[in-house]
């Protein structure tokens, strides 16, 4: 069924060229030889034919004879008187001087005259007879007279007649032998170089022999590899087609029939479009196999596999791997095509790539879904823990504060939960991204140990901390990761350890350099608490590894504290582990790389800005019942105006119209949300549109805060509200002027009550002192009266600020006088008011 | 040299016909006798006689069948020759000779038999000059058969030395 592949090869096959050398070396010699033979025999033939020799024997014998009839001729005329006689005479003599004439002047003879004896015999002769012709040729009479004289002449010339004849004789005897010596000579060279051309025809014949040996192998090397081919094509597992340029089908191997599902029969001589291809690739098929003959370039073939449809005889359509290859065969050229039938392998990838889509859908859908719940879980608890916070500023029972406690305790706890399963979903999303800032890592530490004291105590234990070797001051670190790793070690080591001692050691090394981070920085959190056996060691930093409830009292923990203290440590490149003894300790260490940095010179402080601010006009917009009634207390609670808005399209509306001081915006809510509010505001026209507004959300997402930005929203405040961080967020936005507000980080751990009321104290002074020098500039009067007047509101000396306001006033009077009255009104107030306390 | 002189058919062919026209016109006329000493008698089987069953030339009528020249050497004289005579196969058909045999003989009776076949329209010649020079019986005269030795070396052949019979003066053909 093969005959495409049928060896058409004849014209490739070649003889050894060697033997094609020596083929021809032959052949010329062959031919040399015979020319060479052929030239002999034909000069020897030449030499034989020519018969120069004419029969000379026969010649100088007849000489004598003819001499001989003239001698007899006139012995005869001597006796018989006639004329007739005398005429015999004549003729003879002309008869015999014709014969030496020839052999005195014969071509034939010339070799032979050389020699003395005959060549001066006959020209004696010759002599001789040129005298009698004289005689000959007179009258009869004469000639009779004389012919006694020619018979005496005669009778000389006979010795020399019989020399001129031996010698000849024996001048031709020798040259027959020569001639025959010659003759015996060409044939042994003919003899020689037949015998040397068998020779060469026995080479040649063994040549022919060997080379039709080694043609006759290669013909059945060549079947065999014929064989082997077709068993190659017949056992193929990929279909192989072959046809020619114009599409016609030459050969369809058993696989090509298994896969198209076509009988070889029924397809060789058809076009392969009709056959294989499928409709939508025909005009790209013809196409391609018309620029194929015409430019001889082609797109597909020789260029490896490629991936296309082909079709079986049901019209299937299905993917195929197929490689194609030009084939020179003699005259013809043909195309190759081998395909392999991969729709189960495109059908598998697809499975596996919608498996994959679905597990990318699942774990995003899961991430998403923890998103939402711990923001659907955190909004209600804020509710809750802000009513609380409420509760406990009314007037309760004992037994409802402790109620209210122990809530709030409950209430933290679940809050603590919430957030640790909001960071390992921030984490693993990729949304918690490193936040490195300049930190004193000594009062860091100090500030978790003080925060933690209270909690040591309670469960009888004695924390300190202290620098092993040189200590560290000022670092570049992601301090809030840092600090909440820590507060978790130290919390564990807290939590499992009772009457016992925890340790908190600090040690800067060398190891661990990475970048600009040109030192390492080793915390080590050593308790002597119940230890964890050796097992347990191993799986504590994996997620929701809890231990055994048994062994610790009432406080079960989520079991991803330590989780995310390995992720937010090997996200610092440092690394994190715990040694422990069961029943004696535990040693939780840590190693991270730091960059050192110089001391700053002044630090912003981040201690709460809540300078006394007047009270402000402030817009809440808030969807959530309960969120919006516990903003509202607190805001209340701190002096300010509050106007409500229940939806973004009111807070618009609101802020269009009227000027507020500040805008406080939740970002989640029905019809218009915050985002698209504080657009609004911000690209209106409104008598707000300048104002800060402050988002106001759960979703404490560091790119969520990015887009409040990009809104047009001036700071963020995160939910749960804290009375603490609302005050500072309404300083920092509507409270003085900011370089007032500096203070150094040791300043943090001070009550901020205590500093502003200081503060206060001290502005006060200077204004009553101001004023005792009595003052020119009624307008300076009437601001600084003004502005001590909002703050003494707030600081519960409502008389004080009766009295300020009245200064005010009367400096806007003009009124000098009442301006004199004020002050001094102002001064008793301010002496006879009641300590300054806020809230 | 070549070994066969092979001539184109046409020409051959055309030469041919036109000696057989010359020669039958010839032979149309009687065969006047002799006037001048008769130097050939040709006898035998012949049609055309001028005596009693003889053919007898003088040189005048030799001549007047044409002459042809062969210019060749030979082994008997020094030189190349040019040799004038009448064509043998002229002569032949001039006497209406029907024998296949030419029994040629000399003065000294030396004696040759030329088959009729040799008489070809490039063949032998019966030769009365050499040279331009009737030739003398001293010098091989009154005739002397010449083939053109020179032009082909089936010429120079002991049996064609043999029949270039010098001192001719007999013809006798013979069946």
């Amino acid at each position: 069924m093969t005959d495409a592949f049928s060896t058409r090869r004849k014209g490739r096959f070649s003889f050894l060229r060697p033997g094609h050398a020596l083929l021809g070396a032959i052949g010329f010699l062959c031919a040399f030889a015979i020319a060479f033979l052929i030239s002999e025999i034909v000069e020897e033939l030449r030499y034989l034919n020519s018969a120069s020799s004419d029969n000379v024997h026969w010649v100088l014998s007849q000489a004598e004879v003819e001499f001989l009839e003239f001698s007899n001729a006139v012995e005869t005329a001597r006796r018989e008187p006639n004329e007739a006689a005398l005429n015999h005479v004549i003729v003879e003599f002309d008869v015999f001087y014709s014969r030496m004439v020839t052999l005195g002047t014969g071509l034939l003879y010339a070799d032979l005259r050389k020699i003395d004896a005959f060549g001066g015999s006959v020209a004696e002769i010759r002599r001789k007879l040129g005298a009698m012709v004289p005689v000959i040729d007179g009258p009869k009479v004469q000639l009779r007279s004389e012919l006694g004289t020619l018979a005496n002449e005669a009778r000389e010339i006979r010795p020399l007649l019989r020399t001129v004849a031996t010698r000849g004789l024996q001048f031709f005897a020798e040259r027959s032998d020569q001639s025959r010596d010659s003759v015996a000579y060409t044939l042994l060279r003919l003899a020689a170089i037949t015998v040397a051309l068998v020779l060469a025809l026995v080479v040649v014949l063994i040549y022919n022999r060997r080379v039709s040996r080694q043609t006759e192998k290669r013909g059945e090397e060549l079947a065999d590899a014929y064989t082997r081919l077709n068993t190659i094509l017949q056992t193929s597992l990929d279909a192989v087609v072959v046809s020619d340029l114009e599409g016609r089908i030459l050969n369809f191997n058993p696989a090509a029939e298994r896969i198209f599902q076509r009988s070889y029969a029924d397809v060789i001589g058809k076009d392969l479009a009709e056959v294989i291809i499928p409709d939508h690739f025909r005009e790209a098929h013809y196409a391609g196999m018309k620029r194929m003959k015409a430019t001889g370039k082609h797109k597909v073939v020789g260029h490896g596999r490629i991936r296309l449809e082909a079709m079986r005889a049901n019209g299937e359509v299905f993917p195929v791997e197929m490689a194609l290859e030009k084939a020179q065969t003699g005259e013809d050229e043909m195309v190759v095509g081998f395909l392999r039938d991969i729709s189960h392998r495109v059908a598998s990838e697809t499975e596996l790539v919608e498996a994959r889509d679905r597990a990318l859908a699942g774990e995003k859908a899961k991430a998403e879904f923890l998103a939402m719940m711990t923001h659907e879980i955190r909004t209600p608890l804020n509710g809750l823990l802000g009513n609380l916070a409420l509760m406990k500023k009314t007037q309760l029972s004992p037994a409802q504060n402790r109620y209210v406690r122990n809530m709030g305790i409950s209430g933290g706890v679940l809050m603590h939960h919430v957030d640790a399963v909001l960071d390992v979903a921030r984490f693993e999303s990729g949304a918690s991204v490193t936040r490195e800032e300049d930190v004193h890592i000594g009062r860091l530490v100090q500030d978790i140990v003080d925060s933690q004291a209270s909690a040591a105590e309670a469960n009888g234990n004695h924390i300190q901390w202290g620098w092993i070797g040189e200590p560290l001051e000022w670092i570049r670190i992601d301090a809030s990761r840092l600090r909440q790793v820590l507060l978790n070690l130290v919390g564990n080591a807290i939590k499992f350890t009772h009457d016992g001692r925890i340790l908190i050691e600090v040690e800067q090394t060398e190891g661990l350099q990475k970048d600009d981070r040109t030192c390492g920085l080793d915390i080590r959190v050593i308790d002597s608490g119940v230890g964890i056996s050796e097992a347990d060691q191993d799986r504590v930093f994996n997620d929701f590894q809890t231990v055994d409830q048994s062994r610790i009292e009432g406080q079960a923990g989520t079991g991803l504290g330590l989780g995310i203290a390995r992720r937010f440590i090997e996200a610092m490149e440092g690394e994190i582990g715990c040694e422990s003894t069961p029943g004696e300790g535990s040693v939780f260490w840590l190693h991270v790389p730091v960059a050192p940095v110089a001391r700053p010179e002044e630090r912003i402080s981040q201690a709460p800005k809540t300078a006394p601010v007047a009270s402000l006009d402030i817009l809440l917009v808030e969807d959530n019942e309960i969120n919006l009634e516990l903003a509202r207390e607190m805001l209340t609670g701190l002096g300010h105006r509050v106007t409500e808005a229940r939806d973004g399209e009111q807070a618009v509306a609101t802020a269009q119209a009227r000027l507020f001081d500040l805008i406080l915006m939740d970002i989640r809510m029905p019809r218009l949300d915050g985002l698209g509010a504080t657009r609004a505001i911000r690209s209106g026209d409104g008598a707000s549109r300048a104002v800060p507004i402050i988002a106001f959300s759960a979703n404490v997402l560091p790119e969520a805060k990015d887009r409040f930005t990009a809104a047009g929203m001036s700071g963020f405040l995160p939910k749960p509200l804290s009375e603490t961080e609302l005050q500072q967020v309404i300083a920092r936005f509507c409270g003085a002027d900011q370089s007032q507000q500096e203070a150094s980080p040791s300043d943090r751990n001070v009550d901020p009550m205590a500093h502003l009321r200081t503060r206060y104290l001290d502005e006060t002074r200077d204004l009553f002192n101001w004023l005792a020098r009595l003052p020119s500039d009624l307008g300076e009067i009437a601001d600084r009266a003004h502005k001590i007047a909002g703050s003494a509101a707030a600081f519960g000396q409502p008389d004080l600020r009766d009295a300020l306001i009245e200064l005010e006033m009367a400096a806007e009077s003009g009124h000098l006088d009442r301006v004199e009255d004020a002050i001094h009104g102002a001064r008793e107030a301010w002496e006879s008011a009641p300590e300054p306390t806020l809230g | 040299m070549p070994f066969a002189r092979i001539s184109a058919p046409a020409s051959l062919l055309a030469a041919s016909v036109a000696l057989a026209l010359s020669a039958f016109q010839v032979a149309a006329e009687p065969l006047a006798a002799p006037t001048g000493p008769v130097i050939l008698t040709i006898s035998g089987e012949i049609e055309h006689t001028n005596g009693d069953g003889v053919a007898a030339f003088d040189i005048d009528m030799l001549r007047a069948l044409g002459e042809t020249d062969i210019v060749t050497e030979t082994i008997w004289t020094p030189d190349q020759h040019r040799f004038t005579g009448v064509r043998l196969k002229t002569l032949l058909e001039r006497v209406g000779a029907e024998g296949g045999t030419i029994k040629a003989t000399a003065i000294n009776d030396y004696a040759v038999a030329i088959p009729n076949t040799d008489a070809t329209p490039e063949g032998p010649i019966v030769a009365y000059e050499m040279d331009g020079k009737l030739m003398s019986r001293r010098d091989k005269g009154p005739l002397w058969v010449i083939y053109p030795f020179s032009s082909s070396s089936d010429y120079r052949t002991e049996v064609i030395y043999s029949r270039s019979i010098w001192q001719l003066d007999r013809m006798i053909i013979e069946q």
